[in-house]
């Protein structure tokens, strides 16, 4: 069973290297907005510092930057599939539904960043301190970081699933999915670092922060600076693993209830 | 007079057309406006936390980030067939179509697509103007309203011939075509804050090769009366004029191009 799987993520992995020439440009024109932001926040700092450190918000930047694309892609073939009907064909197959949209949701997003992710890095590592990215706070810290980063890549993909459920209800959800993804955009640090929301909102920012989407990329990003303490990782992974867990609850039932009352659509 | 009669038909047919599906037109407008209101948001929190951008109150910077805003979402929503369908009408070879009829192309792909969705953008983009200039105390004059219609209307001009540069690598069929977001999207991006504030190379880029700072950022400072590096007044009526410069040599170098299309034929 898991076999089946795995081929799915294989096939959909092959299927994005395909396309590595169109991420140059892609990963160029992210590279300039990294930049164009860092500029912003030195001109900030430079007229009021904060107890942050500058660097520590680079590095912010830059991981947010090199990981976006984990936030956006999507499965086109599936949204086409649900508007034509050809999703019968899935139905077919010895699968469960979702295993197999979620192993290949997973594969788009884990290369789709890792490609953008690499060169990426490697520039903002070349840049000098207070432009680009800083080395992690310890070697536990990285790896606490890494592993918290595949926890917020299973998470994602869990949520694209609950957004793909809700589609299947409603085919036409591009209304509904702009905001969900601007949500997502605002509370996961993208637009604006969280470490960086007003000061005066202690216990907005805690709630955000236990927010499914601060579990995408802040929460990895806070170990790998060292601003969640290593001590407090088990914690904040725990925290992670309980989202993604829930979160699939959600989106299996959500599946399996539309798997009843599915009607396809002719054509 | 009679292309600009042609154009307007144009737009009112295709907003007839947009406006067929009411409850997905005001999803989707709904939409726009959240997300432009989310980037609104990000300036509110920046100046929040950090109260001033060197000498740049947060009345000017909402100021700033309103004439971008309205520039850039007014070229988008009426230029919509530059900004959004010429790469498709290449690849479908519907551009073929166009240079059959007795009208220039760049006027027939003008005529072909509207983006009415844009004007909750252009809302927001208004009332950050209004809540920028209030709060900075603008005292309006009608050489100021000027200032602000010229830099708007010229404004446009510039960003559709940013969007041109796009249009001629696909009719070159470069790859990479994204790499021209950087000018287009990342203008908006950067110059949604006063130029003075970034760092020389991104300062001259965004002078001399893509002049927003000269377009909109000089008449802005201007009537926010805190004049950008202390330039004299009749500057912020000058130096605009760099936007339709920069349109007129870019639709200059898509005019060459268009010598060189080649249908692909489908």
């Amino acid at each position: 069973m898991m076999k089946a799987y795995l081929s799915a993520f294989r096939m959909r992995w092959k299927m994005e290297l395909q396309y590595r020439g169109a991420v140059v440009g892609g990963v160029i024109c992210q590279m300039f907005f990294g930049l164009i932001l860092i500029a912003l926040y030195r001109a900030l700092y430079a007229g009021k510092p904060q107890t942050m450190p500058l660097s520590s918000v680079t590095t912010y930047v830059w991981l947010q930057q090199a990981f976006f694309r984990m936030l956006l892609a999507s499965d086109a073939d599936l949204l086409d599939k649900i508007r034509t009907g050809n999703i019968a064909y899935d139905l077919c197959r010895p699968l469960q539904l979702y295993g197999y949209y979620y192993s290949r949701v997973m594969a788009q997003k884990l290369l789709g960043s890792l490609l953008r992710a690499a060169p990426m890095l490697l520039f903002a590592a070349l840049l000098p301190e207070g432009w680009g990215i800083r080395l992690p706070a310890s070697l536990p810290a990285f790896c606490a970081a890494v592993l918290g980063l595949f926890l917020g890549l299973l998470c994602m993909c869990a949520l694209e699933n609950v957004t793909m459920g809700f589609t299947m209800r409603t085919l036409d959800s591009r209304g509904m999915q702009a905001m969900l993804n601007l949500l997502m955009m605002i509370l996961c640090g993208n637009i604006l670092p969280l470490t960086l929301f007003p000061e005066s909102w202690q216990k907005v920012q805690k709630v955000i922060t236990a927010l499914p989407y601060a579990q995408l990329l802040d929460a990895p990003i806070r170990l790998y600076t060292g601003e969640r303490a290593l001590s407090a990782a088990p914690a904040a992974l725990l925290l992670q693993a309980a989202w993604t867990a829930a979160i699939v609850g959600l989106g299996l039932l959500l599946w399996r209830s539309n798997q009843k009352r599915l009607i396809l659509q002719g054509g | 007079m009679d292309t600009l009669k042609l154009y307007w038909k144009s737009m009112g047919i295709l907003l007839k057309s947009q406006l067929q599906y009411p409850a997905s037109f005001i999803m989707q407008t709904l939409a726009q406006l959240v997300m432009e209101g989310g980037e609104l948001l990000a300036v509110i929190l920046i100046v929040d936390r950090f109260d001033s951008l060197n000498q740049w109150m947060p009345g000017d910077l909402y100021f700033f980030f309103g004439i971008m805003s309205v520039t850039f979402y007014l070229t988008e929503f009426l230029g919509r067939g530059v900004t959004g369908a010429f790469p498709g009408m290449v690849r479908s070879g519907q551009l073929d179509t166009l240079l059959l009829r007795p009208r220039g192309v760049l006027t027939q792909v003008l005529c072909s697509a509207i983006d009415p969705r844009r004007i909750a953008c252009i809302a927001v983009g208004t009332a950050a103007l209004i809540l920028g200039s209030n709060m900075a105390g603008v005292e309006w004059t009608p050489l100021k309203a000027l200032a602000l219609t010229e830099a708007i209307l010229l404004g446009t001009l510039l960003v559709l011939g940013l969007f041109l540069i796009e249009a001629v690598l696909c009719i070159h069929s470069v790859k990479s075509v994204e790499l021209t977001n950087a000018l287009t999207y990342g203008g908006r991006s950067a110059c949604q804050y006063p130029i003075d504030i970034f760092p020389r190379p991104l300062r001259m880029l965004f002078t001399v090769v893509a002049p927003f700072a000269l377009t909109l950022h000089v008449p802005a400072a201007y009537i926010l009366g805190k004049p950008l590096y202390g330039w004299p007044a009749w500057t912020a009526f000058v130096t605009p004029l760099a936007g339709a410069a920069a349109f007129w040599i870019l639709y200059a170098v898509f005019q060459k191009a268009m010598k060189f299309y080649r249908s692909t034929g489908s």
